[in-house]
């Protein structure tokens, strides 16, 4: 067959079966590896091959599916060699029929960080290898198949579209429960999949044609129309002897109620047999794919998220560093843990997407978008929203993003849309387009459509669809331009009525410059609720705009049986006091029956701590606060630790409410403009190759508490990122972490690296295989068995 | 295969995991443990795969004395992988930002209905010996005693753990996701009960806690 019938959908397309299975039976051994059949036993590859052309499937996939460098690794072979070899044994069988010849790809075999150790641009150079041959070997097409982590198949895209003109097809396989194991849904599979340009999507392997016939219809439905959708289920679900037992009449049976879906390619995965193949042709001779009919939705998604744009959808503002001196600092040192836990927070309060501009002056944008797009989801499965408008920081927060996200922003500037919209392209991101140009900012409805109207065109000519442009009409301030609020609504109406696109504003900058800005904010958020704003760039921590929003979609009809906003306000009662800025400061005692913060931190106790710490703040000076009050509170609870009277679950819970209360200090601190004397700066990593970092993540937080300035790398750092850190920051001390005995090695080797730097640091270790004296031969300068030792530890190197 | 999370968590063996054997919980400590309990209901997916195999494989020969000791008088083994998913690790990231004393909490509560799920799928594979008339010994798993992490590759492999229950391993043979396990289990035709690594040769030998008060992780 010729490769345009595959996307003409005028028959059904027949894929070939399994071929694990085939080898198996056919006198693979045990311990003999699969991939080098082409070499062990080529005959029988080769007769399996002409068994699946002579039973009509159009399309060989060639036995490369673990051809893959890890896997090849110490059997002798290349990628180049194993891939060629392969490819000519399938293009021989094919050669019998005129069947194509497909490259066929699977999983590495190995998680991608964070959940695994694996990096994304290692990843898609492994991938990058097989394609590279598979493209020399004459290959006609690329599958990506069995696909559980949508980050690696994302890897795996770019791969095959960097290193190749061919199709690529791509399918995933689904549990039971209609996700992959690593929890990844059907939509977002399609959105981002086809967001990335493949040519055919569908559903392999895990579940018979039975099973995955009602996720083959979900997908058909996300998958834009014209492009294919393909099935190549198991031979049923298997015995737990790992047999199967439906017989290809069966499978043919099962597969009819594939007709009217719109799949239009078809075959078989684990157990099925060149006679299963045989079954599909004859079932599906003469008969014409049915028309799927996608639906079009906006949407933006992480693997475990998709979230669809249809109706009023928060966008938590708080990863932002203009006018936040806290956020500032934390980008410019690198701690990422600040920003994570407010995307944790905003998450809770109800944000469905996460604004993350890392635009600061004097830092790498570049290299600091991409850490926190990085960092931050590994603790969210909130989409993102990457603001920026430099392309380079663009391009490489868009490449290792893992999802479908949304880029804000452009700007009806040719140059703008000219760097910024190919990109959006390329990684299938959706895109915000501000109503402004190198005139700024037009002052009437009528210019701004017009400018809206220009980006609609030109992101329509670069391949962007209509539902993924988002126009931002530009929330100007009341205090500076009061007739500027009734334009932007008007524009905004507009643009959705006659555009047909979603738009979004950044709400918050209604109130810029006056008193009581919760108030402004609300009834315009409200106000651009009516006109019809689908995302709402604002503060989810703020309960009168989370209340605006719940109480809006309940009287929109889009909380049915207002389930959203009972479920949020049943129990709570709103308190809202007015007082006088100037008389509050007057009132800086602890309301009678308010706990003190030395108790509430000593019981643990998180609300109480953070109460009482605003309290005392109004007051106190932070540093006076911490060094007389959350401190010795803290060595109280860690005297008791180590006295045995007080367990871990309550130092920790000490140690949050410290935290709480921390919080506080430190945001007094950072808006207080001085630079807060720091106790001592210290850096902590958990070490190369090792993802295990509860016990860092509690050190962390203990020596914080102690008003360290702790700059946390994270788990599986590599030595010279340490080194780098400790140079940068002047750290005179280094806390390592290593669970397995394994990843001891890495943390000789990064104190070793520290030492050959020259760097003047003490090095502090813990982790569950070490002792004092295993730490001792490492080169490490102490032991610390717990997190309070590396307390008394630091306590020693700042004295 | 689909493995069923016990009804109840074990609140008792999550404080030992965090340290805190036979502390009688206050009241904020057992809150904690029951938003564990149940951030953790949602986030589980346990999955367990296993296969018996008639002779020991080659790779499994000279994995230390630990091993040899436990396989002692076997002339099978069953070799089982079990992983609770990876939305776990994802859950307990995000906790760990939330609120420290609550993450570490979850992670205790983690490995326990971990261990938990163990013994389930354990319990299956030996109703189905008994069947067969045959014994089998306890598990153990890469990494107790003088047997090598490493090897987890082999094993993983054996099983096709990450077609079929998406465990992976890392180049220094670490498990992702990360609340997961292995075990070898020995199969004869006469009674047999293995022998776990004791503390002779294991790695914690001298810091731990147990030992020092003179008990052992088993017996506590």
């Amino acid at each position: 067959m010729k490769l345009p019938e595959l996307f003409e959908r005028k028959r059904f397309i027949l894929l070939d079966g399994a071929m694990g299975t085939q080898l198996t039976q056919r006198g693979l051994r045990t311990g003999q590896k699969p991939e080098l059949a082409a070499f062990l036993m080529p005959d029988i590859l080769e007769a399996i091959h002409r068994d699946y052309a002579a039973a009509g499937a159009d399309i060989l996939f060639a036995n490369t599916f673990g051809a893959n460098p890890k896997k090849l690794d110490g059997t002798g072979y290349t990628v180049e060699q194993v891939v060629s070899a392969s490819i000519d044994c399938a293009r021989r069988a094919a050669d019998t029929t005129g069947a194509l010849v497909a490259l066929d790809i699977g999983p590495l075999g190995e998680l991608l960080a964070p959940a695994g150790t694996l990096e994304f641009e290692d990843a898609c150079a492994q991938f990058a290898d097989m394609v590279r041959a598979g493209v020399h070997a004459g290959a006609d097409l690329i599958v990506l198949e069995t696909m559980t982590d949508l980050y690696e198949l994302k890897a795996a895209i770019l791969a095959a579209k960097e290193n190749s003109d061919l199709p690529v097809l791509v399918s995933m396989s689904f549990e039971s429960r209609g996700r992959t194991f690593t929890g990844c849904t059907v939509e977002s599979f399609a959105a981002t999949a086809a967001g990335l340009g493949v040519d055919g999507i569908g559903i392999n392997c895990s579940l018979g044609p039975v099973e995955i016939l009602p996720f083959a219809k979900r997908l058909c439905r996300c998958v834009p129309a014209g492009m294919p959708v393909f099935v190549k289920p198991n031979a049923g679900l298997p015995n737990p002897d790992g047999s199967y037992d439906i017989t290809p009449e069966e499978f043919a049976r099962d597969m009819l109620e594939y007709l009217p879906t719109g799949v239009s390619m078809v075959g078989g995965c684990c157990g099925s047999t060149p006679e299963f193949i045989r079954g599909l042709r004859d079932t599906f001779a003469g008969k014409t794919p049915a028309q799927k009919i996608p639906v079009k939705k906006s949407v933006l998604c992480t693997p475990v998220r998709c979230v669809e744009v249809n109706g009023i959808t928060v966008v938590g503002e708080r990863i932002n560093p203009t006018g936040k001196k806290r956020l500032q600092q934390a980008l410019r040192e690198g701690d990422s843990a600040y920003p994570c836990s407010q995307a944790v927070s905003q998450a809770e309060a109800g944000a469905q997407v996460l604004d993350v501009n890392a635009g600061l002056p004097g830092i790498d944008e570049t290299a600091v978008l991409t850490h926190l797009v990085k960092e931050l989801q590994s603790v969210t499965d909130l989409p993102l929203q990457l603001d920026s408008s430099n392309p380079k920081a663009l391009a490489s927060a868009l490449r290792i993003y893992n999802g479908k996200p949304i880029v804000n922003s452009v700007n009806g500037e040719q140059t703008v849309l000219d760097a910024i919209l190919p990109l959006c392209k390329k990684y299938g991101a959706a895109v915000v387009g501000l109503t402004l140009d190198e005139n700024g900012i037009p002052k009437t409805a009528d210019e701004r459509v017009a400018i809206a109207r220009r980006i609609v065109c030109a992101a329509e000519a670069a391949g962007i669809p209509k539902e993924d442009i988002y126009i931002d009409c530009l929330t100007l301030t009341a205090s500076a331009q009061q007739e500027g609020a009734m334009q932007t609504l008007e524009a905004l109406s507009r643009c959705k009525r006659e555009l047909g696109v979603r738009t979004v504003l950044g709400v918050s900058n209604i109130s810029f410059g006056m008193p009581c800005r919760g108030y402004l904010n609300s009834a315009f958020l409200t106000m651009a609720m009516q006109a019809g704003l689908d995302l709402a760039i604002i503060n989810p921590n703020t309960p009168e705009m989370m209340g605006a929003v719940r109480a809006f979609r309940v009287l929109t009809s889009q909380d049915e049986k207002s389930a959203d906003y009972i479920e949020a306000y049943a129990g709570v009662q709103v308190e809202t006091t007015q007082s006088i800025k100037t008389q509050a400061a007057a009132q800086p005692q602890a309301a009678d029956g308010q706990m003190s913060l030395f108790d509430a931190v000593r019981r643990g106790l998180k609300v109480e701590a953070k109460a009482a710490a605003r309290q005392a703040l109004a007051v106190t000076e932070p540093l006076t606060l911490v060094n007389e009050t959350l401190i010795p509170a803290l060595d109280a609870v860690g005297d008791g630790f180590e006295k045995g009277t007080i367990f871990l679950p309550q130092l920790l819970q000490s140690a949050s409410a410290a935290q709480a209360a921390f919080d506080l200090v430190k945001e007094a601190i950072a808006s207080s403009g001085t630079q807060g004397e720091s106790r001592g700066r210290i850096v902590l990593a958990t070490v190369k190759g090792d993802v295990h970092d509860i016990g860092k993540n509690i050190v962390r937080v203990i020596l914080e508490n102690y008003g360290y300035d702790v700059l946390d790398l994270g788990r599986d750092v590599p030595p010279e990122t340490v080194v780098q850190a400790v140079r940068d920051t002047g750290a005179p001390l280094v806390g390592l972490s290593a669970l397995m005995t394994t990843t001891v090695a890495s943390m000789q080797e990064t104190i070793e690296a520290l030492h050959e730097a020259g760097l003047n640091c003490k090095v502090m270790v813990g982790g569950a295989v070490l002792t004092p004296e295993y730490a001792r031969q490492i080169g490490a300068d102490f032991y610390a068995k717990d997190a309070k030792a590396s307390a008394d530890y630091a306590k020693q190197i700042f004295s | 295969m689909e493995l069923v999370l016990p009804k109840t968590l074990d609140y008792a063996a999550t404080l030992r995991y965090l340290g805190a054997a036979d502390w009688q919980p206050d009241e904020n400590t057992e809150s904690l443990l029951r938003m564990a309990e149940q951030e953790l209901r949602g986030a589980c997916t346990p999955r367990g795969t296993w296969r018996e195999f008639p002779e020991s494989p080659a790779w499994l020969q000279n994995a230390g004395e630990d091993i040899a000791r436990h396989l002692a008088g076997c002339d099978g083994v069953v070799l089982m992988a079990v992983t609770l998913g990876s939305a776990v690790d994802a859950l307990l990231r995000r906790l760990c930002m939330k609120d420290i004393a609550l993450g570490a909490v979850a992670d205790a509560a983690a490995s326990v209905l971990m261990e938990a799920v163990c013994d389930e799928m354990e319990e299956q594979i030996r109703r189905e010996q008994d069947q067969k008339k045959r014994f089998m010994t306890g598990r153990y798993s890469p990494g107790y005693g003088d047997c090598p992490l490493a090897l987890q590759d082999d094993l993983c492999l054996s099983l096709d753990t990450v077609r079929g229950i998406g465990l992976c391993v890392t180049k220094e043979h670490l498990m992702a996701p990360r609340k997961s396990v292995t075990a070898i289990l020995g199969t004869a035709d006469h009674p047999v009960t293995g022998a776990r690594a004791g503390c002779a040769h294991c790695v914690l030998r001298e810091t731990c806690a147990y030992r020092k008060r003179g008990i052992t992780c088993e017996t506590a």
